[in-house]
């Protein structure tokens, strides 16, 4: 670590512990960025060699009575792979070269509480509901196999915030379900595979105000 | 060693020439190669760049403006004040486009980047008698071609009267052979004559030259006819006589032999052509088509010719897909067997129709040997001429097949579930089954080639 970002991390720290606890009417802008789990892996897998990946994303916390919350954000996620074609869950999956991205971008709003708002390290847990736009785009000799959609959902989440002063850490998991946004054809009609959603582990720099 | 002749049960030659109908139009087909269709996105032109200028901007500022970005030359829109910079030589054009961002009088700039067409990519190839191959329409074969033309690391193994394939003087007979003229860069695997015991399994007839021309004829070449699958290889291999018949006995060893040869530790033999069949059933066929399915090698074979409502061995065997043929009017032929047993259609014609109007009988057009020729112990004159028959419909799904091995696929499992997946319903069957008269209906490689996405499955 350099001393500029040693520098850096202590002013954080004590930013976070010398800045007055947070309280109602309380908001703040969060910068996100983790892994999320696909819940349709095994389609996933046999497109894009994995499931998961990276993804990242930026939310609005406004924290109105007590502890309670309300948050609103986005986040995105993206795979490059190639087609294929499987006869089932157990037939060997049979890649053909010709490439295929995908992108999820859901946009979701929580309603949650902070536990011990105003503490150090502070957790807490939200549910809500998401609008996931899903993009699949292929080529193959000049012929587009794209798909275009938006699909609600609804996710929980758990997670704990580190710090009490203007800049915060917090670290965050969940699980989002968007039911029948898949399945309609393709790998997933074929495995069976109809939910865009997944489990997501977040790591989050907090700027509160 | 063969079998008593009393227990082999004789394997008939499926697809007689009704017609024999050499094509000697001089028309010319013009050749259109149209470009795969690369992605481009994020590509620009080198050393251009557009910029537009805000509204009141005097020509001394843009020229200024330009000349600071490292403009050599600029063309000003006749429809806007934006203007098509070309760099200095060397220049970059992202700090170009960023140094002219900068610029207050500037509104935005911008590389001048590609575009292309949208249009899926096909081949029309120029071989002369090209035109007259329906068959290939109604394949779809321009398409098909678009997006794969076989490898030539992927075998078909053509088991019947064998294939013109080389220039040969038999020292026994005496009886001279010659390469048949369409066969361009058409690769051959070594293959094997189990009829006469030697290593040159030519054709003394000309059925196995034409079905083997309808997988691999050269194409796109300016001469004959075209083939479906004409980047892959052939291996032939002679089970059939001059008369065009046979044992189970040389059928099991053909099968055997394809499945088996191995160039380099690879196996590139992944299909099996059968335009034969018969009316028994041999255990000893069965066995050798077991062992290549699961060997990876998939077997194609003729359902029959005789218009009845069962299809004949080996095509009615499980590990085989069976093949019926269709007209030109993308009817059941009249001749083509059903049942059961049968899983696909493919053009076979009907020599007797001329459905669409092209002066000649609806048959399968290939480079063969010329049957009058033939007929007098010839072996070095060939014609591009029709015949009929579910053995000519079986090389197209033989062919379609091969394509998909080409593509990736490597289960024989799977190339028999996406042809059924993507193959063109007929005859009222439903749209996830089949029927007794077309099976899953007319195979469409080009519909299958392309797989599967995460939620978008094959086009109708």
């Amino acid at each position: 670590m350099t001393t500029h970002a040693r520098a850096l991390l202590a002013a954080s720290a004590l930013l976070a512990l010398a800045a007055p606890p947070a309280g109602a009417g309380e908001i703040a802008i969060e910068a996100q960025a983790g892994y999320f789990q696909m819940a349709a892996s095994n389609s996933a897998s046999a497109l894009f060699g994995s499931s998961g990946g990276g993804t990242f994303g930026g939310a609005v916390r406004y924290t109105f009575w007590r502890g309670a919350f309300v948050s609103a954000g986005a986040r995105t996620f993206s795979k490059e792979g190639e087609r294929v074609f499987v006869t089932g869950v157990s037939g060997p999956v049979q890649k053909l070269g010709f490439p295929l991205s995908i992108r999820l971008t859901p946009i979701f709003a929580t309603v949650g509480y902070r536990f011990r708002n105003g503490k150090t390290i502070v957790p807490y847990a939200a549910v809500g509901g998401s609008i996931t736009s899903y993009k699949e785009e292929s080529d193959v000799a000049g012929e587009a196999f794209d798909d275009d959609r938006s699909k609600a959902g609804f996710l929980g989440a758990a997670g704990v915030e580190v710090g009490r002063g203007t800049f915060r850490f917090g670290a965050e998991a969940g699980y989002s379900a968007v039911p029948d946004a898949l399945g309609l054809g393709g790998i997933s009609k074929v495995y069976g595979d109809d939910d865009l959603g997944g489990t997501y582990v977040i790591g989050k720099l907090i700027v509160a105000f | 060693m063969r079998i008593p002749a009393a227990a082999a049960a004789v394997l008939a030659l499926l697809g007689a020439p009704s017609a024999l109908s050499p094509a000697h139009s001089q028309d010319v087909v013009r050749a259109v190669r149209v470009a795969r269709g690369a992605a481009t996105a994020g590509a620009w032109r080198e050393g251009q760049v557009i910029v537009a200028f805000r509204a009141a901007t005097e020509p001394r500022e843009i020229e200024r403006a330009l000349r600071e970005a490292g403009g050599r030359d600029a063309r000003r829109s006749r429809s806007a004040s934006r203007f098509l910079v070309t760099l200095d030589p060397g220049a970059s054009v992202p700090e170009a486009v960023e140094r002219l961002a900068r610029m207050p009088e500037v509104a935005y700039a911008e590389p001048n980047g590609l575009v292309r067409r949208t249009q899926a990519a096909t081949l029309k190839p120029d071989d002369r008698y090209y035109r007259y191959q329906w068959n290939f329409d109604q394949m779809n074969a321009e398409r098909t071609w678009g997006i794969q033309k076989g490898k030539t690391s992927v075998a078909v193994a053509v088991l019947d009267s064998g294939v013109a394939y080389e220039d040969y003087t038999d020292p026994r007979t005496g009886q001279s052979f010659r390469k048949a003229p369409d066969w361009g860069s058409t690769s051959f695997l070594p293959g094997y004559d189990f009829v006469n015991g030697d290593a040159h399994p030519n054709d003394d007839e000309y059925h196995g030259t034409h079905v083997a021309s309808t997988i691999a004829e050269a194409t796109n070449n300016g001469i004959g006819v075209a083939g479906l699958a004409f980047g892959c290889a052939i291996m032939p291999v002679k089970v059939l006589d001059q008369d065009g018949e046979g044992t189970f006995f040389d059928v099991a060893e053909g099968i055997d032999y394809a499945v088996e040869y191995s160039e380099g530790g690879t196996k590139p033999v992944k299909v099996v052509n059968l335009s034969l069949g018969s009316e028994g059933f041999s255990q000893t066929v069965k066995n050798a088509i077991d062992r290549a399915f699961s060997g990876g090698v998939l077997v194609v074979a003729a359902a029959g010719n005789s218009g009845k409502g069962v299809v004949e061995f080996p095509a009615n065997q499980p590990n085989v897909l069976a093949v019926g043929a269709l007209d030109a009017r993308k009817e059941r032929a009249s001749y083509s067997n059903t049942g059961a047993d049968l899983d696909f259609v493919a053009p076979g014609g009907n020599c007797d129709r001329d459905d669409n109007v092209d002066g000649l009988g609806d048959c399968v057009f290939q480079q063969m040997p010329d049957p009058d020729f033939v007929e007098i112990g010839r072996h070095d004159q060939f014609c591009y001429c029709g015949l009929d028959g579910t053995s000519m419909a079986t090389p197209h799904v033989a062919a379609a097949a091969a394509l998909l091995f080409s593509q990736g696929f490597t289960d024989p499992a799977a190339v028999r579930a996406s042809l059924e997946q993507t193959a063109q319903r007929l005859g009222g069957a439903p749209a996830e089954g089949r029927n007794d008269t077309y099976g899953f209906g007319l195979v469409r490689p080009a519909a299958a080639l392309p797989g599967l996405g995460l939620n978008v499955g094959p086009k109708p």
